[in-house]
């Protein structure tokens, strides 16, 4: 380009009065790309196939990034050893610091003895619970945890006190030698303990405790047409048994904490939700939250297992406070374990009801779920397990009784699918045997009851995009599905599940929604180009930095080495929910949206000041805004910029997210709202061997509906991921209780994580519903994938060899169970001579077919039709028109609390309602 | 995780190592052999039992070399997988230890002398107090068994070596040596029924290899393994057969060993002897594996329960069997 060349002869001649060209356009390449047709949409007159009509972000589309396989920002620092995680923190002066733990599974601490610990030389400081002792908790509703025991101990494992010392050795020393006298309580193991009355309840909610139980949440939801699943002409009813399963990430917890010369605290964790913590520490340490700067490190997997406010963040405060030096805690793998907030084991009783035209009549669950010592995210967990199986399928009515209990175990909490994954693999699984029942194929079944989009639940979810159709059809074609299904030989078999799953959750757990957004993203850009991101979305791995990124390059045509992203600091990262409930990509994408376009309209505003050309027809494109109309007449975009810049320096904006109004109002109804949902449905394959009972799951055909996929290549990952996440639950994982309650394998060797062995081939599929609220039409990718693994594969291993299981980890040993049960019941000697189930159809099929075909041709003019009439979950039993059942159907159930009826023949967790709260017992006021 | 500081004696020749070990010994030191330390440190990051010397046998050139009829007690256990020489009933239970990057480090005789296992033992210390600790490791404290309460004769913790079985099965004699002198024995006589002796070595005695009969190429065998993943699992149960196949093609001897279900591996030889060794033998398999079952007596120590374990007992017995079967037809 001679132009160029003779601009930069002219540069030293007059210094202060060139433009920016090249180089200086900014970007790694120095010429301007032409825009692609095909990644521009349809609406914009571009060659992108929009099958699922336009979206509202289509004319902020450039073409740059979205939608193209990227590898994540971050990559490059992990991959060479240069990402610091929480342990990889090293400041001028640190010491050691070490957790003292119960080693009594309840009890009452009467006294600690420091004296031998003082003694010692090295150590420099040591803590106890009376050094702080306000309450935390990750939910304020239910704070329950100190950052050490106060009274009494709820777990081995439990943190009493702590010390710091020079270095790790002297450290452990000093931990070795605190003395503590305790007085045993009689501990409880087993949930089923947890409902009734004990002398010593685990923890005291004071007047709201429920009965002298160690109930610490109970859930009643009775909705729709009861009285028709007395008319059910197919049933399956079970009682599952799940066991608990831990994250199991590589990272250990870690954290370092340091005490500034100006008193405030920097607080290095490698936590998801950095702004929880740096509430609990300023209620813990009696500070203001602007004496704190909570600094997330690089996180090495976190699952939801890093999500909430820890004890052990707490006591590296207090020793860094009280020792004046920084201090570290990294853990041992035994104290993750002891740390859990893992999935709750859980006692699932699921009842799932057919009529004769093969529509789901109602589904009735039961769940028990097992809470260890804390609440963590329990209170919102026992919600889950009723609440998120209310779709994919439109059901007659749905009774969920729910409750949570305290045992003296390591706390569960949120993990990956959080509360949903155990209850929905019931589900799948009852619906597996329903089509059996009736005779009809499993997929066929599915896809003759589904909602349709935009539409509501039975408990009055708003449902926007579904592609649950999509999945199903593809996962069908590509498998290889009819060809397979019950037709293969003794051993070999195929199984189908589904998914469905919040992206993000609807409430954020601190504010009003209505007064503060859930998120918020910070725009900068100076003279260089280069575009700082500010966010506290924390990137634990799932590419939140990336996704950001994403966003705003595609929105200002940039490419992605023009964009930086701060999201590690609280100092200088607005407030963020942070990386829970699958809500990073659709609430802080969005917010960085609005921020961007922002930006975006000055830059234009600028070009067109420039040009001359009116603003609405200018577009941008590869750092360049031009005339849409004649694309030779523009500016590049440095120009615009520094035009733009004029006056008042550097171009910052903000944008934010908050969820539109949407739900019910009766008690409980805000649990497992969410602006958009995700879908999907998986084919396992897997070869039984049916002498042993071990299960290998050989491929597995994964389709997921993620909206639209940012960044296929980070889609792909979490559903490839998810797969092996699930799949441990399904095989092998489990946390091992032995007959004293001690957890027997609190390390990598004794918890089976599936290996490179276990793992099947997995052929992701993504399906894009263009979800009309979702940043160019995203939802999650996160933890809905994670769903359906489970029991497409426990329908897989019927499939194989015709037996049900009730109970996970299907373990050799369970399954070999299981087995010899079918065998004796069927007067077998020789499980290889066990009959192969088949299938033969009845004329229901052909009714289901062509109810999925007319249904398929209603779905898609509605998720193309921009103002499709209202759809409300019961409308396939013809019960009601298009008005909310509650108000059309006299038959239609609303409730929110157990009758008498039900009290006189409660289910197991239905039990916890026999309890009164304390308030409303005689004698208290 | 911190390991408890030890000093290391690392010795360049078999003399100079049993001379360390003489030394320590009469000075009234503590010690420990270590080899490829996948065992061994482990155990002593977690307390158990640790030493606060420990004598290398990494350098000692005479406990290498891998031939047909001898392996050393210092050929890594990846070597045996991707020995052309090797017995292949022994390439086949090594390459079903652990991961290859644990093979890499790991020896054929840390695999013999593998410590027993027991979800009781392998914890950390402060885990292990609070069950008030264990008979095994924690002397001292007279700490009960936790796998079998109000006993503390025997300890029940479980041998979960893999190559031991196989070995068995091909009569491999096992050579040891100490300051005193050398002395070797049949490998089912090295094992001692207790978790906690193991075996015949006594202080400062280590193992310099194994030797197989010359005519062990004419053995054909196969070894089962019950494990929940296809890596890094211990044997839960594994059962090694073989069969001797003379000039003339007859079966002259068979052999099975089991490991995995017990605090020793164990040779069958009265399960055996009562099996028919005319052409037929391979019939047996149904019999011989409902029999086996009889014989284990595992205990609930390890991942699987014993229940499943005895059944699997029969399971693996026949396929050893039938699989050794299939590879004598196949030649």
């Amino acid at each position: 380009m001679p132009e160029d060349k003779k601009e930069i002869v002219g540069y030293r001649q007059q210094p202060g009065k060139l433009d920016f060209t090249r180089p200086g356009s900014g970007g790694s390449s120095p010429n301007s790309e032409k825009r692609d047709p095909s990644m521009i949409p349809q609406s914009q007159g571009g060659e992108l196939d929009q099958p699922w009509g336009p979206h509202r972000h289509d004319d902020l589309v450039t073409g740059r990034i979205i939608g193209k396989r990227t590898p994540l920002i971050d990559s490059r620092w992990k991959v060479t050893g240069q990402a610091v995680y929480g342990d990889d923190v090293r400041l001028p002066g640190e010491i050691i610091g070490r957790l003292v733990r119960s080693d009594r599974h309840y009890a009452k601490v009467l006294s600690i003895d420091m004296t031998d610990v003082e003694s010692i030389p090295g150590v420099l400081a040591t803590a106890t619970g009376i050094d702080a002792p306000s309450a935390f908790g990750v939910l304020p509703v239910t704070k329950d945890e100190h950052a050490m025991a106060l009274e009494k101990v709820r777990h081995i494992g439990d943190i009493v006190a702590c010390v710091a010392a020079e270095d790790e050795e002297t450290a452990r020393l000093a931990s070795a030698a605190v003395r503590i006298e305790y007085q045993d309580l009689e501990p409880i193991f087993d949930m089923r303990d947890g409902l009734k009355d004990s002398p010593d309840p685990i923890h005291d909610r004071d007047i709201y405790h429920i009965g002298e139980s160690n109930v610490q949440k109970r859930v009643f939801q009775r909705f729709g047409r009861i009285s028709d699943l007395k008319n059910s002409i197919a049933s399956y009813e079970n009682e599952w048994t799940f066991k608990g399963v831990n994250h199991g990430f590589t990272e250990p917890h870690a954290v370092v904490a340091h005490w500034d010369p100006r008193g405030r605290l920097t607080l290095y964790t490698p936590q998801q939700v950095p702004h929880y913590v740096h509430r609990a520490l300023a209620d813990v340490l009696d500070i203001p939250m602007h004496q704190i700067n909570v600094h997330r490190t690089y996180v090495g997997g976190g699952f939801g297992g890093k999500s909430d406010p820890f004890p052990h963040e707490m006591c590296a405060a207090i020793l860094a406070r009280k020792s004046g030096r920084p201090v570290r805690i990294t853990f041992d793998r035994e104290e993750v374990f002891w740390t859990n907030r893992g999935r709750h084991p859980s006692r699932i009783s699921m009842a799932i009801h057919a009529d004769k035209e093969g529509r789901f009549s109602g589904i009735e669950t039961d769940a028990l779920i097992d809470g260890g010592g804390f609440a963590s995210f329990g209170h919102v967990t026992t919600y889950y397990n009723g609440v998120l199986h209310t779709a994919p399928y439109e059901i007659g009515a749905f009774h969920y009784t729910g409750a949570r209990v305290w045992t003296n175990k390591p706390a569960s909490g949120a993990m990956r699918g959080h509360g949903a994954v155990n209850s929905r693999c019931a589900v799948e699984v009852g619906i597996d045997h329903i089509s059996e029942e009736l005779g009809v194929d499993p997929i066929d079944l599915r896809l003759a009851n589904l909602l349709p989009p935009h539409s509501a639940t039975i408990t009055g979810f708003r449902v926007t995009s579904i592609g649950m159709r999509e999945c199903l059809e593809r996962v069908r074609k590509e498998s290889g599905w009819d060809k397979k299904f019950r037709k293969m030989p003794l051993g070999k078999g195929i199984g189908v599940g589904c998914g469905f799953f919040i992206s993000g959750s609807g409430l954020p757990i601190h504010w009003d929604p209505n007064k503060f957004p859930h998120a918020t993203v910070h725009l900068k850009i100076d003279m260089d180009g280069g575009v700082t991101i500010h966010t506290g979305a924390a990137d634990i791995g799932q590419g939140s930095d990336t996704v950001v990124g994403q966003a705003v390059a595609e929105v200002l045509g940039l490419p992605m080495d023009m964009i930086r992203i701060r999201s590690k600091e609280s100092d200088t990262s607005p407030v963020d929910l942070g990386s829970y409930s699958s809500r990073v990509t659709f609430m802080n994408a969005n917010a960085a949206v609005s921020a961007a376009m922002e930006v975006r309209s000055e830059l234009i505003e600028a070009a067109s000041l420039i040009t001359g050309v009116e603003a609405s027809c200018l577009v941008l494109g590869d750092r360049r805004i031009f005339n849409k109309k004649d694309p030779a007449v523009g500016v590049s975009y440095l120009q615009a910029l520094h035009k733009a810049q004029e006056d008042r320096g550097a171009l910052i904006a903000s944008g934010s997210y908050r969820t539109p109004p949407m739900g019910k109002m009766h008690k409980g109804a805000a649990a497992g709202l969410a602006p958009a949902y995700s879908f999907s449905a998986y084919v396992a394959e897997v070869d039984v061997d049916i002498e042993t009972g071990r299960i290998k799951v050989e491929k597995v055909w994964a389709a997921h509906d993620c909206g639209k996929a940012l960044n296929p290549l980070s889609v792909e990952g979490q559903i490839i991921g998810s797969c092996h996440m699930g799949l441990g639950q399904v095989i092998s994982e489990e946390m091992k209780y032995g007959r004293t309650g001690n957890l027997l394998n609190p390390d990598l060797l004794g918890y089976k994580i599936p290996t490179v062995h276990e793992m099947p081939e997995v052929v992701p599929i993504i399906v894009e519903s263009n979800d009309p609220e979702g940043p160019f039409g995203a939802k999650e990718a996160g933890e809905g994938p994670l769903l359906p693994i489970l029991p497409a594969v426990c329908n897989a291993v019927y499939d194989a060899i015709g037996v049900r299981t009730n109970e996970l980890p299907l373990t050799p040993d369970r399954l070999y169970r299981s087995i010899e049960k079918a065998c004796k019941q069927q007067g077998i000697k020789d499980p290889r001579d066990l009959p192969n189930p088949s299938l033969e159809q009845t004329p229901l099929s052909d009714i289901l077919i062509r109810r999925a075909k007319d249904h398929a041709k209603r779905d898609r003019e509605r998720r193309l039709n921009p103002n499709p009439d209202a759809y409300y979950n019961g409308q396939l039993f013809n019960r009601h028109d298009t008005g909310p059942p509650e108000e059309n159907d006299p038959d239609w159930t609303v409730q929110v609390l157990p009758d008498q009826e039900y009290l006189e023949n409660p289910k197991l967790a239905g039990s916890a309602w026999l309890h009164k709260e304390r308030r409303h017992m005689e004698g208290v006021e | 995780m911190k390991t408890p500081a030890f000093e290391v004696h690392m010795p360049k020749t078999l003399d100079d190592a049993l001379e360390t070990a003489k030394h320590l010994h009469e000075g009234g030191h503590d010690f420990d052999w270590i080899s490829g330390g996948t065992d061994l440190i482990p155990n002593y990051k977690w307390g158990i039992n640790p030493k606060p010397h420990v004598i290398s046998i990494f350098g000692v050139s005479e406990l290498k070399g891998i031939s047909a009829t001898r392996i050393g007690a210092m050929v890594r256990l990846q070597d045996i997988v991707e020995s052309t020489v090797a017995h292949p009933l022994i390439v086949e239970a090594a390459g079903t230890i652990a991961s290859v990057m644990i093979r890499r480090s790991g020896t054929l005789g840390g695999n013999l002398c593998l410590d027993t296992r027991c979800f009781w033992l392998n914890q950390s210390e402060t885990w292990r107090k609070s069950i008030d600790y264990c008979h095994k490791c924690d002397e001292g404290t007279g700490a009960d068994c936790r796998v079998i309460p109000n006993q503390n004769e025997l300890c029940v913790a479980t041998y979960q070596g893999d190559l031991a079985p196989a070995l068995m099965c091909l009569d491999a004699r096992i050579h040891l040596a100490s300051h005193r002198g050398t002395r070797s024995m049949l490998l089912e006589d090295f094992f001692q029924e207790d978790g906690i002796t193991r075996n015949v070595l006594e202080t400062g005695e280590i193992v310099t290899h194994i030797q197989l009969p010359e005519n062990s190429a004419d053995f054909i065998g196969s070894y089962q393994k019950l494990r929940l993943r296809e890596a890094w699992d211990f044997p839960e149960g594994g059962v090694a057969f073989s069969v001797g196949i003379s000039a003339d093609g007859t079966v002259s001897t068979i052999n099975m060993a089991s490991t995995g279900f017990e605090s020793i591996p164990r040779k069958h030889i009265e399960l055996i002897e009562a099996l028919d060794k005319g052409p037929n033998w391979a019939l047996e398999a149904e019999r011989l594996g409902a029999e086996l079952k009889r014989a284990v007596r595992p205990v609930l120590n390890t991942w699987f329960p014993p229940a499943y374990r005895k059944k699997m007992a029969s399971v693996l017995a026949r396929r050893a069997m039938e699989e050794t079967s299939k590879r004598v037809t196949s030649g």
